[in-house]
């Protein structure tokens, strides 16, 4: 269980979060819901220990993520954050070898292939289109083994072929683990989904 | 196999270099090197193993430590620009070393120096990327700025300083091997094996780090442990370096470029690869920084500068997708 507890988050001057507290199940997709500007992304960014808080604490299984060792919490949390950044030209069978094979999944060859990377594999990272990037950075968050997934827009670049495709490998990850999606475009998504949390 | 060829091909050219690096020079040999090995018994003797061979070892030495540091901050800033000499590393290590032989603490030994110079470079190193409002040109322009105050407390020093030879300074820090003997690559190996040592086991890690340090954290990686450890890296490197021979620029900008369009972004052999160029390049410029002008020696830098900004301009333009810059 992710447990959000009174967290208070500020972006620059303005208060994100004040006294605000969730939860997330272990097991089970969960979507995070809002419209644009409302915190989606400093919450999912939070609870990836990424950005710090002002007062409250986050816990992930119990223990508190600002003492985890990063190691360890990467065994507990894998991040798609809504865009990375490739700056050197790697071919997208390097980008998917940079995976740490100590945290692989089991069934990493599999969600390769239905994010349609195999047919990129000898393609550079840099010269894809923006969808294509954004399905590279989906493979290295799904393929990494953890307790919860945390992604961020993770459909915002795709058709709707590869939104099924992405559908899917999270209706599989939930029937063991927590996922947490953040998106706004959100009415397609919602019976895929077991829990919602909403923000203003 | 493409590698392989390329590892092997530069190790020959390396050597093939070095040896004409002892055939050649101000005074004309007689004879060719390899009747004089196992001989000290004459002038040309003498020229070839007690000044030739260490000068060109310390230019295979500092080459290699400069080709390996530029790969390495490169990477580590994320920034195709983060050459030492650019942004302010070099300066932090005249710094030390000026700051060094000003408070007499050089005297103590030619490793304290060295050891100053390291710190130095470290400390420019650390904080530089501190104030550093981004990655781009933030990050170079805060180099530039750090650099020039460096720089101007080291003038400073020099002309307030009452120690005899300070002054003879401002002439090593355009660069040159002239002054290497065998103390000089005594004090200084042991700094620049570390160096590469441990730059070849943090390579790996920067291939995570290309795709940004958020990255890295979520895939378990300790990001400010990381950093240090290569910024340590890089002032091992570097300080030594320069405070052997000075500052030489372009050299740690060129080399990675060159080698990372030939070979792609995997740093374990970007940074392997870019010692052995860096090595072979510097032999080069100080073949002909010797040779080229005759009987006048240029200073090293001058040469590295101006051989190396117009092959980096011609690259740069050629194959501009090798490095994306983030926004």
């Amino acid at each position: 269980m992710i447990e959000i507890k009174n967290i208070r988050i500020r972006r620059g001057t303005a208060l994100v979060f004040d006294s605000y507290s969730a939860t997330i199940l272990n097991k089970g997709a969960t979507l995070l819901a809002g419209p644009n500007g409302a915190g989606k992304t400093t919450l999912v960014s939070a609870i990836a220990g990424s950005t710090p808080l002002e007062a409250g604490e986050i816990l992930i299984n119990g223990n508190d993520i600002s003492a985890l060792k990063p190691s360890r919490f990467a065994q507990m949390r894998s991040v798609a954050p809504q865009r990375r950044f490739f700056t050197l030209a790697f071919s997208v069978a390097e980008i998917i070898e940079l995976s740490p094979t100590h945290l692989r999944s089991s069934d990493w060859l599999e969600v390769i292939e239905t994010l349609g990377l195999n047919q990129l594999k000898s393609k550079k990272v840099t010269e894809l289109s923006i969808g294509q990037q954004q399905r590279v950075s989906l493979g290295l968050s799904l393929i990494q083994e953890a307790d919860f997934y945390l992604l961020d827009e993770p459909f915002s670049a795709q058709d709707s072929n590869f939104q099924k495709a992405i559908l899917e490998i999270i209706d599989i990850r939930a029937k063991e683990k927590g996922v947490l999606v953040a998106s706004h475009n959100t009415d397609a998504l919602r019976s895929h989904f077991s829990h919602e949390i909403a923000i203003k | 196999m493409k590698r392989r060829f390329l590892y092997l091909s530069l190790a020959i050219a390396l050597v093939l270099l070095f040896i004409l690096s002892l055939q050649i020079g101000l005074i004309h040999l007689h004879q060719s090197v390899f009747s004089l090995i196992g001989k000290n018994n004459s002038v040309d003797a003498t020229t070839v193993w007690d000044v030739r061979f260490p000068r060109a070892f310390g230019a295979v030495v500092i080459g290699c430590a400069l080709g390996v540091a530029g790969a390495l901050s490169q990477g580590i800033f994320k920034n195709p620009l983060a050459e030492p000499t650019l942004i302010g590393l070099s300066s932090g290590a005249t710094f030390g070393t000026i700051l060094g032989i000003a408070t007499g603490l050089a005297g103590y030994g030619s490793w304290v120096n060295c050891l100053m110079a390291t710190a130095g470079t470290a400390i420019a190193a650390t904080v530089i990327q501190l104030l550093a409002p981004n990655k781009n040109f933030g990050f170079l322009l805060t180099g530039i700025a750090f650099s020039s105050i460096l720089t101007s407390v080291a003038g400073l020093i020099i002309s307030i300083s009452r120690r005899p030879g300070i002054a003879s300074i401002t002439f090593w820090n355009f660069g040159s091997l002239s002054l290497v003997n065998f103390s000089t690559i005594r004090t200084i190996l042991p700094f620049v094996l570390a160096g590469i040592i441990l730059a070849f086991f943090l390579a790996p890690g920067l291939n995570i780090w290309s795709l940004g340090e958020d990255s890295a954290f979520y895939m378990g990686m300790n990001i400010n442990r990381f950093r240090y450890l290569n910024i340590l890296a890089i002032a091992l490197l570097i300080g030594p370096a320069v405070s052997a021979v000075g500052s030489i620029a372009f050299l740690g900008l060129l080399v990675p470029h060159v080698v990372r369009l030939v070979v792609g972004p995997m740093h374990r052999h970007l940074i392997l690869l870019s010692g052995l160029l860096g090595a072979i390049v510097l032999l080069i410029s100080d073949l002909l920084a010797r040779a080229a002008f005759a009987p006048h020696e240029v200073p090293l830098g001058l040469l590295t500068s101006a051989l190396g900004a117009p092959v980096l301009i011609i690259l740069l333009r050629a194959r501009r997708a090798a490095w994306v810059v983030e926004q």
